[in-house]
């Protein structure tokens, strides 16, 4: 497991919303963990989570503890940030696939402590776990494995 | 029942000055576009029982736009015919006016003072919740991004080059030449090594990749067949349209990305030539939505005017570009005509004006059969294809 040093503060950046619905995804964030909605009639994970399985639509999903291992299906590096992010450009955002499957789960989020230049559709990378100054809440973010 | 094939036709369109317009709002930019596309047809206000509106376009909070413009219109019930993204909202307008649920409608859109990317934003005084929980807005993400990021899939899978996505932009900048109207045309022509040279906004996209960001207006009238007779210009009639959605709001889109079998630009290209009754070939000019290179590239492929992985290969073998099989953006497109916010029913006007003979020096000659593509929402998400024609 990687966790990162507190982002510096003020952070100034867009945070998500806590609401009942994806309240367990936050808090599991909290303590340092990932979950996905995981189907407990078909057995499939769904990613973004949606009230139903895509697959059988039943409606009886479990929050369910992954690996966090994914491997980069495609990347950006911004030169040009909205707001807060403007200061950190260069900045690499990364759409992970985890290991888990047989439904593919494509996870973005930023991809820190690799130079933008070394990294590529493929590569290894799992989850990390960043706390917010001043902000009751754990964001994730990718990094090399 | 099929679709109800030259039972409709676009009468009117308009198009205001685009550009940066710092003098104007959004909601003038709407009604002049509305008045303009209205005299083109030989119309007025008094005419109009239907209303196509786009996004942004209601005025008072609290109203949404179709009740706004029905008291701002002359304070008279009007018909909301249908939302959507342009090209599906003519094709589902066509379906209505056969149907006799309206006999004109118009579909408008204009925008002052805002922009897509993002230049200008800044900082937040302090850290702000919103609602989009797992979308890229939390990473710093926006439209070039995501496309980006879809380019850099792309390129990655079928091996093209940002020199191969440069082609798109060096073509439409040509169109854009000819077109006195177009924001960039200007500048005059580029080359692939402008493009390449110009900075990266989101690798693998060049600033010369991305459309531009724009203020401006736009209209289109619809008309039933009895009223698109007796218009001042001739009558550009529906063949067949569809549209097509699946995902979603920029947080994911499912593995695999490019299916052989296409997604919702398939489904709806598919849809529209079928209820047209005409095949691709038939197409004399085309109107396909590019606001990155590598949309155009895409929007080929699922098309169907040519196979996956192939669609870099079409674009250099000249086919878009005029005096090619196919011209497309014959107006510059969004890369190099206009991006004003939501430009989804601008490659439509410019098929209707090259199906009417109206485009000097860019002219398509002898263009009767048209096709405009629109789409939006986490890349090919949102996507709608409109066949046009005339006599």
């Amino acid at each position: 497991m990687t966790i990162l040093d507190q982002a510096p503060a003020p952070y100034l950046k867009p945070l998500p919303e806590v609401r009942p619905e994806n309240k367990p995804f936050f808090d599991a964030l909290r303590a340092h963990q990932l979950v996905i909605p995981r189907c407990d009639n078909c057995g499939d994970y769904n990613w973004v989570p949606y009230p139903a399985c895509r697959s059988c639509l039943s409606e009886n999903q479990t929050w369910t503890p992954v690996s966090g291992e994914a491997t980069v299906y495609t990347y950006t590096v911004c030169h040009r940030g909205p707001g807060a992010f403007n200061a950190d450009v260069p900045y690499v955002i990364a759409l992970g696939e985890l290991v888990e499957q047989p439904r593919p789960c494509l996870i973005l989020g930023n991809l820190v402590g690799a130079a933008p230049g070394n990294v590529r559709v493929g590569m290894p990378v799992q989850i990390a776990y960043q706390d917010i100054p001043g902000e009751d809440i754990t964001m994730w973010r990718w990094v090399a494995r | 029942m099929p679709f109800p094939k030259r039972q409709a036709a676009i009468v009117g369109v308009y198009t205001t000055k685009q550009g940066k317009l710092p003098e104007r709002t959004s909601f003038s930019l709407q009604l002049e576009a509305i008045k303009g596309a209205l005299d083109d047809a030989g119309l007025t206000t008094a005419d109009i029982d239907g209303l196509l509106p786009m996004s942004g376009a209601a005025h008072v909070p609290g109203t949404t736009a179709h009740q706004f413009w029905a008291e701002q219109l002359g304070e008279r019930p009007l018909s909301l015919v249908e939302i959507g993204g342009a090209s599906g909202q003519l094709a589902k307008a066509a379906a209505s006016i056969a149907a006799g649920l309206t006999d004109v409608a118009v579909l408008f859109f204009g925008r002052a003072g805002a922009r897509t990317g993002p230049g200008g934003t800044k900082a937040a005084d302090k850290a702000p919740r919103i609602p989009d929980d797992w979308s890229f807005a939390t990473a710093g993400g926006y439209m070039t991004a995501w496309y980006a990021m879809w380019a850099q899939r792309y390129m990655h899978e079928f091996n093209v080059t940002n020199a191969d996505l440069a082609e798109v932009a060096v073509f439409t900048r040509y169109h854009a030449t000819l077109n006195p109207d177009s924001v960039m045309g200007s500048r005059g022509e580029i080359t692939v090594d402008d493009v390449l040279a110009s900075r990266y906004v989101c690798e693998p996209l060049h600033l010369l990749d991305c459309s531009i960001d724009n203020d401006g207006g736009y209209a289109v009238v619809i008309a039933s067949a009895d009223r698109a007779r007796d218009c001042r210009k001739k009558p550009v009639w529906i063949l067949g349209g569809a549209e097509a959605y699946y995902t979603d709001f920029y947080a994911t889109i499912n593995d695999p990305w490019f299916p052989n079998q296409g997604k919702a630009v398939r489904k709806a290209t598919d849809r529209a030539f079928g209820l047209a009754g005409i095949s691709r070939d038939d197409i004399d000019v085309a109107g396909l939505y590019d606001c990155f290179t590598v949309t155009t590239i895409r929007d080929l492929e699922e098309m169907g005017f040519c196979k996956l992985g192939e669609g870099a290969d079409y674009v250099k073998e000249g086919h878009l570009r005029l005096g090619g099989s196919m011209p497309a953006n014959t107006d510059g497109g969004l890369l190099s005509n206009s991006h004003c916010g939501d430009p989804s029913g601008m490659h439509t006007i410019e098929v209707v004006r090259q199906l009417r003979g109206e485009c000097g020096q860019r002219q398509v000659p002898d263009a009767k059969l048209g096709v405009s593509l629109q789409q939006g929402w986490a890349v090919h998400g949102l996507a709608s294809t409109l066949v046009m024609a005339v006599d």
